[in-house]
């Protein structure tokens, strides 16, 4: 997963030469997906002591123009899961509609009480299995869902869960995660805080929260599909889910870098 | 767009295995394949089966993660593979590895409800080399090694090509430093290319006679095999998943590798 | 067992208020019409005979084929409408082909015989939405011998699905005294020319027809050769070591 959806579910370039995009000439029968229109940039991830932090922006692009800009990319699915998508967002939606179905007949078909009713929801380990026979499947089909999806929460010890599927139905879990872009530009600096299980265990909210916000500005400054308007989520034990959806980039800075080797003029 | 891959990259890059199926076509459209990197290994002994894999997966020239499992307990009882007798290791495009994976271990838990016994690996070895086959024409794409321990009790191991050809052998190297591996263990455990000091001239020289290893001398050579293949494989790295097949069940170690 | 009759023995899959599936019953009372046939279990191999009912002097006897083979490990006598038993038998050789050639291995004998009982059911709907491949129960049954891993068995499959391991069995018509003739002989450490001989001759008791050579047929089941119907030669053999009385 580079940090360019198109290249997504493509054959890579450095391995099969340029891409052709001659297949873009509509024919007029039925087609499958062959590329995301509207699509979400990075989705980014990192365990704590006791939860997840996620957060993705909340921008929806269409090529390079920034076509949607207050659209919602994580969604909570019960007290202990939420998910995060990158890449197609009519995808993302299509996504959404099937786990409201799934959350209904969930709901329908427990007859859990009250009180014990968040040991008998579906954990995040059961929600990240179940995507990743969807996208398998549908991949399987030649007719993929163009996501990179994070699944956050708790999984059934309720201990923290991070992991991710694609459209390949790839999955593979570990402390920190990030799509799309994130993988290249937040993956370091969430590693660097947290390069193992062992340091997850020594995380706090805050600093992962801190962390997630720094990886975020990043994103910003870097990532020329993204926007200074991004939604975050805390999974943490015993806590219900805090999901903010409008939160603004703080403390920006756009001051010239002059001061910074290989900006200004320097006279070493 | 695609000036980010375009630039020609010299042939060391990380690639698929199969680089020469690609040349002189032109692939349109959504590729359902991709290369997660990573190799396996597996060695028998005369009572005992070890299977090794690296557990970085990559795309491209990005690590995934750091810990990915390529060895899969198969049988036994539950999800956690409990008294579980046969191993399975893929590598390859793991999406493909882990359904392969999942339907061999229901073909072999079904079958000791259907038959009451428990499968042989013999038995599994071509069960799983019929689920390759069957689909031939939309591949799992992936290099398979099965192993655990015969009717006699001795080493068994088995491996795969992605649609199902395969053989019992003794060592085999598989995935991204195959090409790395195998020549090692041809000399290490079939002792190729080594002669009888003294025995002759030229062709007169006689080959030293391979025979079983001891489970200490093999878990070195699994050892040596992937330190070395981590300093000169980007793909390979991170950590060393072990799994040993004895008469008392299946033995699984980690052991770290180098990050880099 | 007539007592209750009524309109519930018309359907096949519909249970009478006693809890009684009346078609299944009475193709139990099909078999009991049919010829005599006899396994003993030894611990070096199964002998399978049955008699062949000779109607006319004219009938070719070598035509009438009750025991048959399944594969090479396993054979099978039948009693009932014989009919039935070729598309039960058909159905077990596929597989047992498609086992080997799944894995590599012979079907065990168990196995085997729980396909065939899979199949005899299969006039209701199958467990996985198959629809109802027969419009009644199989009107035969089987004696299933075979020779795998776990050394000799010998089965016994009903129409109505179950089946059970017997050391020595009798189905058919002569079925009632000639279990109770095996009931008395049989024993642990019978050999093989025992079991042939206490096979022919727990037929012989039963038979309607003066027991030769002929009229009946003998197979054994062992672990090198396998399944194997006996030769004339054999059988003239076998016929000349019984008791004479």
């Amino acid at each position: 997963m580079n940090h360019f959806p198109h290249g997504w579910g493509r054959p890579r370039d450095d391995v099969y030469g340029a891409y052709n995009h001659a297949y873009l000439q509509p024919d007029g029968s039925k087609q499958h997906t062959q590329s995301p229109i509207v699509t979400g940039t990075s989705v980014i991830a990192v365990k704590f002591k006791d939860g997840v932090v996620i957060a993705a922006d909340n921008l929806a692009s269409y090529g390079s123009l920034a076509r949607f800009t207050d659209v919602k990319r994580l969604r909570r699915f019960n007290s202990r899961v939420v998910l995060g998508f990158g890449g197609d967002v009519s995808d993302m939606q299509h996504l959404d509609r099937l786990l409201s179905t799934l959350s209904i007949r969930e709901d329908y078909s427990s007859t859990a009480s009250e009180s014990d009713n968040a040991a008998r929801e579906l954990n995040a380990r059961n929600l990240h299995t179940y995507l990743a026979k969807v996208m398998y499947k549908r991949r399987s089909e030649f007719n993929p869902l163009w996501n990179a999806i994070l699944v956050v929460g708790l999984d059934g010890e309720s201990q923290p869960f991070l992991a991710t599927v694609d459209l390949l139905g790839t999955t593979f879990s570990a402390p920190t995660l990030a799509t799309g872009f994130g993988a290249h530009l937040a993956q370091p600096i969430l590693r660097r805080a947290v390069p193992d299980e062992a340091a997850v265990a020594e995380m706090t909210r805050e600093k992962a929260v801190g962390v997630v916000r720094e990886c975020m500005k990043v994103l910003f400054y870097r990532d020329a599909r993204s926007i200074d308007k991004y939604s975050m989520a805390v999974v943490e034990k015993e806590k219900e889910v805090e999901l903010v959806e409008d939160e603004q980039l703080e403390q920006q800075s756009w001051a010239f870098a002059e001061g910074i080797k290989g900006y200004g003029t320097q006279t070493v | 767009m695609a000036s980010v891959f375009s630039a020609s990259i010299p042939q060391e890059a990380p690639g698929y295995s199969f680089n020469h199926l690609s040349s002189g076509t032109r692939e349109h459209a959504f590729n359902p394949y991709t290369d997660n990197g990573g190799s396996t290994l597996g060695i028998s002994g005369a009572d005992f089966t070890i299977f090794a894999g690296d557990t970085r997966s990559t795309s491209g020239y990005n690590i995934n993660t750091r810990y990915a499992p390529k060895l899969f307990k198969i049988g036994g009882e539950g999800p956690s593979n409990e008294n579980a007798r046969i191993v399975l290791s893929v590598v390859g495009f793991a999406a493909d590895g882990n359904a392969l994976k999942e339907r061999l271990d229901t073909v072999v838990k079904m079958y000791k409800y259907q038959h009451g016994k428990p499968m042989t690996v013999a038995a599994c070895a071509q069960r799983l080399s019929h689920i390759l086959y069957s689909k031939r024409f939309f591949p799992y794409y992936v290099h398979a090694i099965l192993g655990g321990l015969d009717e006699d009790g001795k080493g068994a191991l088995y491996s795969y090509d992605p649609v199902g050809s395969y053989e019992r052998e003794q060592c085999r190297a598989a995935g991204s430093a195959s090409s790395l591996i195998m020549p090692f263990l041809d000399n290490q455990v079939n002792f190729k290319n080594q002669y009888v000091p003294g025995s002759g001239v030229g062709h007169a020289l006689e080959q030293r006679v391979p025979e079983p290893l001891p489970r200490k001398d093999v878990e070195q050579l699994v050892k040596d095999a992937f330190t070395s293949a981590t300093e000169r494989q980007i793909e390979v790295g991170d950590g060393l998943q072990m799994m040993t097949i004895t008469k008392d069940g299946i033995e699984e170690v980690y052991s770290p590798l180098k990050k880099d | 067992m007539f007592i209750a009759r009524s309109e519930y023995d018309r359907g096949i899959n519909t249970f009478s208020p006693e809890g009684r599936l009346f078609q299944v019953e009475y193709s139990l009372e099909a078999i009991k019409l049919g010829s005599t046939a006899i396994g003993v279990s030894t611990s070096s191999g199964v002998i399978l005979g049955v008699e062949k009912r000779v109607t006319s002097t004219l009938l070719e006897t070598s035509s009438v084929e009750k025991i048959v083979e399944i594969d090479r490990h396993i054979g099978c006598a039948m009693s009932g409408l014989q009919a039935d038993a070729r598309s039960m038998i058909e159905h077990a050789r596929v597989e047992c082909q498609n086992h080997a050639f799944h894995y590599g291995e012979s079907l065990g004998t168990e196995s085997c015989t729980q396909a065939i009982c899979d199949l005899a059911l299969r006039f209701g709907e199958g467990a996985e939405g198959e629809e109802s491949i027969m419009s009644r129960p199989f009107g035969v049954a089987l004696l299933i011998a075979g020779f795998d891993e776990d050394g000799p068995s010998l089965y016994h499959a009903e129409p109505s699905g179950t089946f059970y391991r017997y050391d020595a069995k009798a189905i058919g018509s002569g079925s009632e005294g000639a279990q109770a003739e095996l009931q008395n002989e049989y024993h642990k450490s019978l050999t093989l020319p025992e079991a042939e001989v206490l096979v022919l001759k727990t037929l012989k008791q039963v038979m309607e027809e003066k027991l030769d050579a002929k009229n009946v047929q003998l197979a054994s089941v062992t672990k090198d050769k396998g399944f194997r119907i006996y030769t004339d030669d054999e059988m003239a053999d076998v016929v000349g070591r019984l008791p004479t009385n």
